[in-house]
């Protein structure tokens, strides 16, 4: 990439904390604004362009609306990053799919559900093709900042491919299921640090899972930790209904 | 080896001399479930009782899960390099035999064909004095030969009744004992006596005693046996924390973290697994461990042949903490077993 490439932000359907975690990256920001332009930044600036190389999209596609959105995106943009679970997997969006959306719609808009465009919720992925991945609910900031380095710099970022086990044992954590609870942290995909199991509480796979997740043997831990066969499918698709996994 | 008589009296003021005089690490109650080596600033803190840690003793001191090895910083037509080579005197007390044996492995492994600063300067600083242990159910060092130590510690004690038997193996050794310890005397026979009888009872509370050597004798026959791999590893979560645990695994990864403004940065090496996929990953995308069977048969090869034809030693301690530590509940010592039954039957 020569010169200073140009970066556009784009949000979709989600909470906007992505874009709010770029924006708390801080004292990096400045030196992020002086190693790219943004140009296009849905959160935090006004100006609008459809010129840029890298695009960083944040949400997921939840109605006809965004199609159309994303695969202008796709058009225009030489390098897209997914970031966020919503992203990524399709995070909690996906959840909707389970009710069927014609069901989700009267449930949440009643007897105004007909004005509402929603289809099936999907990960970007399924409409243009995703370079890489910042992965999380919330992304880790700082993984955002690597993947652009990675950019600038022609390489190919580092992006874990391994459960979150391998950060808890770097960490020297106690494994949470020797303290009574249950954890995805087998086949999750790591790349947050073991942020909830460093606290006290089991993963929810929120970057979703590594590329060959053993669903087998995670569904006997969870069975043999007591789990019904509702409680197991939950923790499978908190995040990753999308992905279908079980 | 010098044999001395510390008498219990005398035991508690020799361990706070030593925790008011030096960066003092040893095991303490973490929580619930574990005990962790950390640093100990009264003797209340310390928890000789505790079960075996997560992470082993040293390796988190030696060999830090995460370690930058390397700043540099470039201008516009040069770069500089300068190489971190970080160390302080630290004492761990209380380490068991296994792990002291196993410290004597990586100290092998970090100083045969290449020397490794980074470990080495820190394995110069560190004073160790080993203590007694209880065998756990998935214990199993006596049959890798590793439940006595003779080396690679300062000072070991051992309770006997009123008294601890010390074990002094370094002229360091002899110099804490004698400057930090009252009442010192050397051992004489009947104290060598009860010493002996408890080592002799010590190795009769094994549950686990899988036979290596079986394994090194039959592992050719049993390499290609793919039924057999797959069965062993079906549970297998690649999730390589079997190797993050193990106090002789020493495999790292190296990465750089660049600035933003692309200047400086630095070479980070941190704990990496011969049971993760992308272990085996290289350029072009071939993957020369594609499946977890490969893996988990590397892995046994490994512990059990690899280093005994290298160093004439296991690579495997027999602390047992990859059985506990697995949540698919795969076994290294049933594991040296099921190889042995399938080859005798
Ligand atoms: S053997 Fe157990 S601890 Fe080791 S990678 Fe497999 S699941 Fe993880
Ligand atoms: S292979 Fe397992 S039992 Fe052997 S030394 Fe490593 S962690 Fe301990």
């Amino acid at each position: 990439m020569s010169g200073k490439p140009k970066v556009g932000i784009f949000g979709f359907t989600g909470c906007g904390g992505c874009q709010l975690e770029i924006l708390d990256a801080e004292d990096k920001l400045v030196d992020l604004a002086s190693a790219v332009d943004i140009v296009h930044f849905t959160e935090a600036i006004t100006e609008h362009s459809d010129d840029y190389e890298i695009a960083l999209v944040e949400g997921s596609i939840s109605t006809n609306h965004d199609v159309e959105r994303i695969k202008k995106i796709g058009s225009i943009a030489k390098i897209i990053v997914a970031i966020g679970a919503c992203a990524c997997t399709g995070g909690l969006n996906c959840l909707k799919n389970l009710y069927g959306v014609e069901k989700a719609k009267e449930l949440v808009y009643g007897d105004k559900k007909d004005w509402i465009d929603a289809i099936e919720t999907r990960p970007i992925d399924e409409y243009v093709k995703v370079d890489y991945y910042a992965r999380g609910c919330p992304p880790n900031r700082f993984e955002i900042l690597q993947i652009v380095k990675a950019l600038i710099l022609g390489k190919k970022p580092e992006i874990p491919n391994y459960p979150v086990c391998v950060e808890c044992k770097r960490l020297g954590n106690t494994c949470v299921y020797d303290l009574g609870m249950t954890c995805m942290g087998p086949i999750a995909r790591a790349g947050c640090e073991a942020r909830c199991p460093s606290n006290g509480s089991g993963c929810e796979a929120c970057r979703g899972v590594i590329d060959e997740p053993n669903v087998n043997a995670q569904k006997d831990l969870l069975a043999e930790r007591g789990l019904t066969v509702e409680d197991i499918m939950e923790q499978f698709n908190l995040y990753n209904a999308c992905k279908k996994l079980v | 080896m010098l044999y001395k008589i510390l008498p219990r009296d005398s035991y508690q003021s020799f361990v706070e001399n030593l925790i008011r005089n030096f960066d003092f690490i040893g095991p303490k109650r973490k929580d619930k479930a574990t005990h962790e080596f950390t640093k100990i600033t009264s003797f209340g803190e310390l928890d000789l009782s505790y079960k075996k840690t997560t992470i082993p003793p040293a390796k988190q001191i030696l060999f830090p899960s995460t370690e930058e090895i390397v700043e540099y910083r470039r201008e516009d037509n040069s770069i500089e390099f300068r190489p971190v080579v970080e160390h302080s005197l630290k004492l761990l007390f209380g380490v068991h035999s296994c792990d002291i044996n196993a410290i004597n492995f990586l100290d092998k492994v970090f100083s045969t064909d290449f020397s490794d600063d980074n470990y080495l300067s820190k394995r110069r600083n560190m004073v160790i004095i080993g203590t007694d242990c209880e065998p756990r159910e998935t214990c199993f060092c006596l049959a890798m030969g590793k439940e006595y130590v003779t080396a690679g510690f300062d000072l070991f004690l051992s309770e006997l009744t009123n008294r601890y038997f010390v074990r002094v193996a370094t002229s360091q050794g002899n110099k804490l004992i004698e400057k930090y310890a009252s009442g010192i005397s050397s051992a004489g026979e009947k104290d060598f006596k009860e010493y002996n009888e408890k080592i002799g009872d010590f190795r009769k509370k094994f549950k686990l005693s899988p036979d290596a050597k079986s394994f090194y004798d039959n592992f050719d026959l049993i390499y290609n046996d793919e039924e057999f791999w797959k069965k062993v590893a079906k549970n297998c979560f690649s999730c390589g924390s079997c190797c993050l645990v193990c106090p002789t695994c020493f495999c790292f990864n190296v990465r750089d973290e660049i600035e933003l403004n692309l200047k400086e940065g630095k070479r980070i090496r941190e704990w990496d697994s011969c049971m993760i996929p992308e272990y085996g990953l290289v350029a072009g995308g071939h993957n020369f461990r594609p499946t977890k069977e490969n893996r988990l048969k590397q892995r046994y090869q490994c512990k059990l042949k690899t280093f005994v034809d290298k160093f004439n030693t296991y690579a495997c301690v027999g602390c047992g903490r990859c059985i506990e530590t697995c949540l698919a509940n795969i076994s290294i010592a049933s594991d040296i077993d099921s190889v042995r039954k399938e080859v005798t039957v």
